[in-house]
């Protein structure tokens, strides 16, 4: 009988205090009874081997001890979706973003790497684990406890059928959102004409500014996308919803802004300043620290357009199901 | 039909299968007690009646019937070993007479959608 007293003591160990010697003793009755009819079928008494499957079927001493305690749940199912979609979003809007951004920083900034050389490259991390740990233990503390208070049954009970949001079409584009984007984009058409953007040099405020080579074509490929952008806003209008071909031309065309930010950024695209008052050294050091910081801002196009860009292959993707 | 499907629907047949026992078990073990029974012949009986059920589900099940004031125990000895006696108390004569109509209202309800 020795199995059968580690296994009651094993269920005895997860019982609620007051129960423990009761239930087992229960138990032990149940069990002792399977023992001996068993016992009595086969005329001899039962081995380990033989006991071993009268405690399997009973099952394990967790399980059993389990049945007997009240359901129990840190969050309730009544709160639980709430507290996903929180958590979801935390995930989603916060701090992957923020993660991606340290992995392109870390990627593609050498000095940041110089910075934080061998294991500070993960220390500089530490913010962000920090950022995790307390979101998730505030959250889940701040749900256990609500799900424990008045509160709760107030949140989930009082509710009207009248304030519940209106369904959402997320394949509808809006019209107004069309209609400003089409207005900034013909703005920009007519700035560029206004200044001559075409020109690689410019005056203003007493300053000249050269511009490189690549300028003019920087202004071709520009005004390439704002044409292209009018034809989308103008396809938008006519038809107000997403379809296969405005979202391809839609993720099409940011992969094309994206890559013409990112050229633009690293083309050191300011030649030279000059003026009156600007002594010529100091000019120089100022070209150089404009074009290293427009440079450094590389890693947030290439973040801005990641983003931009799964946004436009989810809605790809959400367009090809619902055909 | 593949194989994987064949379990799949072998898997949600028992689920609705076990679902459905699980709700006819207190009626079936509060009819049962309208006798006086221990848990391992109450097993037995129950068995024997087609409704078996292991140990790890009847005891607690017991447990919550008399948390709930419809099942009185006794402890007593019995072939010289300590056993707990259950039986139906005054509350569950009347609850179970209100259940078994309630079952026979849903029986004939769905031979009716049947």
């Amino acid at each position: 009988m020795e199995l059968v007293d580690r296994y009651l003591y094993a269920v005895k160990f997860w019982l609620p205090r007051k129960q423990k010697d009761d239930i087992v003793a229960e138990l032990s009755e149940d069990l002792r009874s399977q023992i001996e009819e068993r016992e009595s079928e086969l005329g001899h008494k039962l081995s380990d081997a033989e006991v071993e499957p009268i405690l399997k079927r009973c099952g394990s001493p967790l399980a059993v001890a389990g049945r007997y305690l009240p359901q129990q749940s840190l969050i309730g199912p009544a709160l639980f979706p709430i507290y996903s979609v929180i958590i979801r979003s935390l995930f989603f809007y916060f701090l992957l973003p923020w993660l991606l951004l340290w992995i392109g920083i870390a990627v593609f900034s050498p000095d940041f790497r110089a910075d934080h050389p061998g294991a500070a490259l993960l220390a500089s991390l530490e913010p962000w684990w920090l950022a995790c740990t307390y979101s998730l233990f505030f959250n889940t503390l701040a749900f256990a406890l609500l799900d424990r208070s008045h509160a709760r049954s107030h949140l989930v009970n009082n509710w009207n059928p009248r304030a519940l949001p209106a369904p959402r079409d997320h394949n509808r584009i809006s019209r107004s959102a069309t209609i400003f984007q089409l207005t900034v984009v013909v703005a920009t058409l007519a700035l560029l004409v206004q200044v001559d953007a075409f020109h690689r040099v410019f005056h203003f405020f007493g300053l000249t500014v050269a511009l490189s080579h690549q300028w003019p074509y920087f202004i071709w490929a520009m005004t390439v996308l704002n044409g292209a952008e009018i034809a989308i806003c103008c396809l938008n209008l006519s038809q107000p919803r997403w379809t296969r071909l405005s979202a391809s031309l839609r993720l099409g065309l940011n992969v094309y802004s994206s890559g013409l930010i990112y050229l633009l950024c690293r083309s050191n695209l300011l030649q030279s300043l000059s003026g009156n008052d600007l002594p010529s050294s100091e000019a120089a050091t100022l070209v150089d620290s404009i074009n290293s910081w427009v440079a450094g801002s590389v890693i947030w196009v290439l973040v801005i357009g990641a983003i931009v860009l799964l946004i436009d292959v989810r809605r790809l993707l959400r367009v090809g199901r619902a055909a | 039909m593949s194989p994987n499907t064949e379990t799949n629907s072998d898997d949600r047949y028992e689920n609705l299968r076990q679902e459905l026992r699980r709700g006819s078990l207190p009626l079936a073990v509060l009819a049962a007690l309208r006798t006086e029974h221990y848990g391992y012949t109450l097993r037995k009986t129950l068995a024997d009646h087609g409704m078996a059920i292991d140990e790890g589900t009847l005891y607690p099940l017991l447990r919550r019937l008399e948390a709930q004031g419809l099942l009185v125990s006794q402890w007593r000895e019995e072939g010289k070993r300590n056993k707990r006696f259950y039986r139906l108390s005054a509350d569950g004569k009347s609850i179970l007479k209100q259940l078994l109509t309630e079952w026979k209202s849903i029986h004939a309800s769905l031979e009716d959608i049947f």
